[in-house]
């Protein structure tokens, strides 16, 4: 090969930013890489919307649906956005047989969420407490399906509301309203003080 | 949109300067919605302390995950040459019982 000029093909083999496309013509090697850069990501969402007890189950269900899907994988999207979208539709599969299995709601008790020991103005020494964390993330099951996928993507995963409007199929406004009105109801569960401020009320 | 929601989003930055000045009105005015505010402040401190965190997934889910590939492709494989072959014989018996009357894409004269 002449000098200067770059090998492409081994470009292409050493560049995990083809690993989707390999993967969808077939190629099990760049699968199983893609498994092991992004199981991280389909984890956390599994482990943020279904919980604890159902995100390793979530989990392999969304990679099986995406080793099922990936040959229709074209590229069109982020790869990363088109997991988010298998993992949080497998999380909302899971969350509506859930749904479905349950004779009761348990979504009316409250926790609290104190103020943290330094202070209101102590950021820190709120980061500091896993208990706190924990009962955000039992809040979290307490929310509607859909508001809850917002609020993770949103708050949790980082990502736009364009993003979210494209992993959740809806439009932004919608991906906007869901995320707003599910941050309000983790609000409330969290701090049901906070129920008498909104009452009622509508901003003008 | 409720105060609460309106509120919140105040907290979170994402309201236009106008919406961000009629919030910080109905703050100062109420005393309520001011903790109302706090409280979005806390979780969100917590939210993003959680969204910096980064759990592993388990070893058998990465493990179960690349297997099942594996094995699916396998499957997926074998099928395909199983059904190559079998559509091969197929023809090539089909052909031998002269049910098929020249060689295929010849065409007759």
């Amino acid at each position: 090969m002449a000098e200067g000029v770059p090998d492409l093909t081994r470009m292409i083999a050493n560049d995990d930013n083809f690993l989707p496309l390999k993967a969808a013509g077939g190629d099990v090697a760049a699968f199983a890489r893609l498994v092991q850069i992004h199981s991280g990501l389909v984890y956390r969402v599994a482990l943020r919307m279904v919980g604890a007890e159902e995100a390793q189950d979530a989990s392999q269900e969304a990679w099986i649906r995406v080793w099922r899907n990936i040959r229709h994988f074209r590229g069109d999207s982020a790869f990363g956005t088109w997991l988010y979208k298998i993992t949080v539709n497998t999380c909302l599969n899971s969350l509506r047989k859930e749904r479905r299995r349950e004779t009761h709601e348990t979504g009316d008790e409250f926790l609290q969420l104190p103020a943290p020991p330094g202070g209101e103005d102590d950021p820190e020494a709120a980061t500091l407490s896993r208990e706190r964390m924990g009962e955000v993330v039992e809040a979290l099951k307490g929310i509607r399906a859909e508001h809850r996928a917002a609020v993770v993507l949103r708050h949790m995963e980082g990502l736009s509301y364009g993003e979210i409007a494209q992993i959740l199929e809806v439009p932004d406004g919608t991906a906007k309203g869901w995320a707003s009105r599910g941050r309000a109801s983790l609000l409330l569960r969290l701090v049901p003080e906070t129920r008498e401020s909104g009452d009622g009320k509508r901003a003008s | 949109m409720e105060v609460v929601e309106r509120i919140g989003a105040y907290a979170a930055g994402e309201l236009t300067e106008v919406e961000a000045r009629e919030t910080e009105r109905l703050l100062l005015e109420d005393p309520d919605h001011r903790r109302t505010a706090e409280a979005y402040n806390r979780m969100f401190v917590l939210l993003s302390v959680m969204q910096q965190e980064a759990p592993e997934a388990p070893r058998g889910v990465v493990n179960h995950a690349i297997r099942r590939a594996y094995v699916s492709a396998f499957f997926r494989q074998a099928e395909e040459l199983l059904g190559g072959l079998s559509r091969a014989y197929t023809s090539a018996f089909v052909y031998y019982l002269g049910l098929r009357g020249d060689a295929a894409g010849h065409g007759g004269t």
